[in-house]
C-alpha cells in the first residue's frame, strides 16, 4: 500500500494505492490520524489506485468518518473500482459515506 | 362348538321310544340328552341348535340314518359333529358303509352302558381337541394375514422413499446414473439415494437395513432422511456417517442396524470420497479392468455410539462406472440353494460397457435367470454411476499454500495467490475478491482460532478451473463455523454502525458458494467463485 497526501484549498486529499487490508490498514489509519490531529477537517480519500479493501480497511474509514463528523468536519470518498464498489454496497458503506465517481466531483461536493 | 361349563348336548335319534329312554338313562347324568324319533326331526333340531354329538339309529322309516349322516356331512356347519351309529345290525358291510359316510364310530344294540359312556366321552374329547386345533389355526391365520399386510405396508413405505424417476438429472450431461431396487416378499429394508450437495458434488448412498416389515421400513426412512440432512452442510462421508451413527445408535430400542456405502462424487472431475460402513464392497468398472473397492471404514450403523468412521478417496476416469449394490445380488439363491456369488457378478461385469440403466437391468436379469423361480430371499438393489465427460485435468491448475498463525503471513499468501491467478488469466475482479476473502478468513483464524501457544499451520488450497475458482482454507484451531454468526445490521446510520461481522458478510456475499465443515479436528471452509466470460 502507498499513501500520498496533498492539499487542494482547505481539503486534504489522500490517495491510497494497493490494498487496504489487515496488514496495511493500521498504517493508513495512523497516516489519516496524523492529518486530523494536525487540524484537517475536510478529508477526501481517493481510491483510484486502490485494488481492494477488506473489513479492516472499512473499519478505518468508519472510525475516520465518525471522528470528523464529531469535530464538525467531513469525509468524502471517490473513484472506487468495481470490487471496492461492491464491498461498499455489501457493507452498506455506499449509503453512510459520500462516494463520488471522480476527484473533481468529490471536491465540488464539500 | 360348545366348550362351556354347561353339559355337552347329545342328540339321540331312534324310532323306538324305548331305545331313546335307555340311552337317556345311561347318559343323562353327564350330558344333556335331546331326542328325535325320525330323521327329519333330527335334521331340524341340528339346524336349530347343533349338538356336540349325535347317536344315530340306522333303520328308521322315512329318512334312514345313513341319509341323515350324509346330509350332515354335506353341510359345512354340521359336518364336524361326531356321529355314532347305533344299530342292531351286526353286519360288517353296514359298518363299512357308515364309516364311509363319515361316521365317527359304531355301537351295536343292545347298548352296553359302560361302552356307550366311554365311546361318547372319547368322541367328545376328540371333537374338543379338533375344535381347539381349528381355533388355533384361525388365530395363526389371522396373525399371518396381519404379518403379510405389515410386510406390504413396509414395502409401500420403502418404495415411496426412493427416487424412482430417471434420468434423475436430465440437465447434467457429465454423468449418467441409474438405480433399481427389486423388493423381496419377506426380509428387506434396502434403499438407495442420490442428491446434489452443491453444484458439483453428488452424494450416492446404498443401504441395507436389518429386519423386515414396517419397523425396517421406518428405520430405513429415518436413516435415509438423516443422511440427507447431514450431507447438506458436510462434504465428508466419514463425518456424515459418524454423526448419523451417533444419532441412530442413541435412540434405537429395537436394536436395528443398517449397512451403508456412501460416496460423494465431484461430477466435474470424477474424484470421489467414500465411506463403507459394514456394507459389501462396490466395484469400479474401468474398461477392461474391474476394481473392487474393498476398503472398510467402520462397523454397521446404529449398533455402537461414538464410533469415528473413516473415509478414502478414489477417482473415476472417463467412461468408468461405479457400481454400488446390496448383498441381495450376490446372495441370491438358485433352486439348488447355491449363491449367485461375487464370482458370477464379476464375470458379468468383466468387459461390461453398458450404460447404467442397461447394466443394472442386465444384472437383475442374470440374477433372475440364476434364481430360476426360487423365492427371492432379500431385496436386490443396484446403483450405477458412469462418467460421461470430464473436465480436462490440465485445465485445472492448483496452488497449495500454508501459513503460520501470524497476521503478517496474510500478505504473503495473498501476493502468491494474486501472482498465480493473474498468470493463469483470472481477471482482476475475481482475484481481488478472493484476496479480500482470504484476508477476512485468515485474520479471523489467526486472531481468534487458537487457544494455546503451540505453532499452527493454516493451509490455503486454490484450484483454477476454466469457469470457476475453488478456494479451501483449513486450520487446526478451535471448532468454529464463521457462517453461524448473525451478520451486522447494515441499515444503521454512521454513528450507530459497529464494524463486527462485516468480514463474514463480505465472504458470503462475494462468493457464489461456501461451506464449513469440521473434520478430523480441522475447520475447513470451501468456497466457489464463478468466472464470468
Amino acid at each position: 500500500m502507498e499513501i500520498k497526501t496533498t492539499e487542494t484549498g482547505d481539503i486534504n486529499v489522500i490517495e491510497v494505492a494497493g490494498h487496504l487490508d489487515t496488514n496495511t490498514s493500521p498504517d493508513a489509519e495512523s497516516a489519516i490520524n496524523t492529518l486530523i490531529d494536525a487540524g484537517a477537517q475536510k478529508v477526501l480519500i481517493n481510491f483510484a489506485a486502490l485494488e481492494y479493501i477488506s473489513s479492516a480497511g472499512l473499519r478505518v474509514l468508519l472510525a475516520t468518518a465518525k471522528k470528523l463528523k464529531a469535530s464538525g468536519g467531513d469525509l468524502k470518498i471517490c473513484s472506487l473500482n468495481d470490487t471496492v464498489q461492491e464491498v461498499f454496497d455489501i457493507s452498506g458503506f455506499s449509503s453512510i459515506l459520500t462516494v463520488s465517481n471522480d476527484q473533481d466531483e468529490a471536491l465540488a461536493s464539500f | 362348538m360348545t366348550v362351556s361349563a354347561s353339559k355337552p348336548v347329545i342328540l339321540a335319534v331312534d324310532d323306538t321310544p324305548e331305545n331313546l329312554d335307555v340311552v337317556k338313562g345311561i347318559l343323562a347324568t353327564d350330558y344333556m340328552v335331546k331326542a328325535a324319533i325320525n330323521g327329519q326331526m333330527a335334521l331340524k333340531i341340528v339346524e336349530k341348535a347343533p349338538p356336540d354329538l349325535i347317536l344315530l339309529d340306522i333303520m328308521m322309516p322315512g329318512i334312514s340314518g345313513y341319509e341323515v349322516c350324509e346330509q350332515l356331512k354335506a353341510n359345512p356347519d354340521t359336518r364336524d359333529i361326531p356321529v355314532i351309529f347305533l344299530t342292531a345290525m351286526e353286519q360288517t358291510t353296514d359298518e363299512a358303509q357308515g364309516f364311509e359316510l363319515g361316521a365317527a364310530d359304531y355301537i351295536t344294540k343292545p347298548v352296553n352302558p359302560p361302552i356307550l359312556k366311554a365311546r361318547v366321552r372319547t368322541h367328545l374329547a376328540l371333537k374338543q381337541s379338533m375344535d381347539e386345533l381349528q381355533s388355533a389355526y384361525a388365530i395363526i391365520k389371522k396373525h399371518s394375514d396381519r404379518m403379510e399386510q405389515e410386510l406390504n405396508v413396509g414395502h409401500d413405505i420403502q418404495m415411496s422413499m426412493l427416487p424412482l424417476e430417471f434420468p434423475a438429472f436430465p440437465e447434467r450431461s457429465e454423468f449418467s446414473l441409474h438405480a433399481t431396487l427389486k423388493p423381496a416378499r419377506e426380509v428387506g429394508g434396502d434403499f438407495y439415494d442420490f442428491f446434489f450437495v452443491d453444484d458439483d458434488h453428488l452424494c450416492l448412498v446404498v443401504g441395507d437395513v436389518s429386519g423386515k416389515g414396517v419397523p425396517a421400513a421406518l428405520f430405513m426412512a429415518v436413516s435415509k432422511t438423516m443422511i440427507k440432512s447431514q450431507a447438506t452442510d458436510d462434504p465428508s462421508p466419514a463425518s456424515i456417517i459418524t454423526r448419523v451413527n451417533d444419532d441412530l445408535s442413541a435412540d434405537n430400542p429395537a436394536s436395528m442396524f443398517v449397512t451403508l456405502f456412501i460416496a460423494i462424487v465431484n461430477t466435474r472431475t470424477g474424484d470421489f470420497r467414500f465411506t463403507n460402513a459394514g456394507h459389501n464392497p462396490p466395484y469400479i468398472l474401468r474398461g477392461d479392468k474391474l476394481e473392487c473397492l474393498d476398503q472398510r471404514h467402520g462397523p454397521i450403523i446404529g449398533a455402537v455410539e461414538g464410533v469415528a468412521f473413516r473415509e478414502d478417496s478414489a477417482a473415476l476416469g472417463l467412461a468408468d462406472t461405479l457400481l454400488i449394490f446390496t448383498d441381495g445380488v450376490t446372495e441370491a439363491m438358485s433352486p439348488a440353494e447355491q449363491l449367485y456369488s461375487e464370482a458370477r457378478l464379476e464375470a458379468l461385469l468383466a468387459n461390461a460397457k453398458d450404460m447404467p440403466e442397461a447394466l443394472t437391468g442386465r444384472i437383475i436379469d442374470d440374477v433372475e435367470n440364476y434364481a430360476a423361480g426360487a423365492e427371492q430371499a432379500d431385496d436386490i438393489t443396484i446403483l450405477a454411476y458412469r462418467v460421461e465427460s470430464q473436465s480436462d485435468a490440465s485445465e485445472v491448475q492448483t496452488l497449495q499454500l500454508s501459513a503460520a498463525a501470524d497476521l503478517k503471513e496474510i500478505e504473503r499468501v495473498n501476493s502468491e495467490f494474486e501472482e498465480f491467478a493473474l498468470a493463469r488469466n483470472v481477471p482482476p475482479g475475481p482475484v481481488q475478491k478472493v484476496c479480500i476473502v482470504l484476508d477476512e478468513l485468515l485474520n479471523n483464524i489467526i486472531s481468534y482460532g487458537f487457544d494455546d501457544d503451540e505453532s499452527h499451520e493454516i493451509s490455503v488450497d486454490v484450484a483454477v478451473y476454466p469457469d470457476h475458482l475453488l478456494v479451501e482454507v483449513s486450520d487446526d484451531g478451535i471448532p468454529f463455523n464463521p457462517f453461524d454468526r448473525v451478520g451486522p445490521d447494515i441499515t444503521l446510520s454512521l454513528e450507530e454502525r459497529e464494524i463486527g461481522g462485516l468480514g463474514v458478510l463480505l465472504v458470503t456475499e462475494m462468493m457464489d458458494d461456501y461451506h464449513y465443515q469440521r473434520h478430523k479436528n480441522k475447520n475447513s471452509v470451501t468456497m466457489t467463485l464463478k468466472l464470468q466470460d
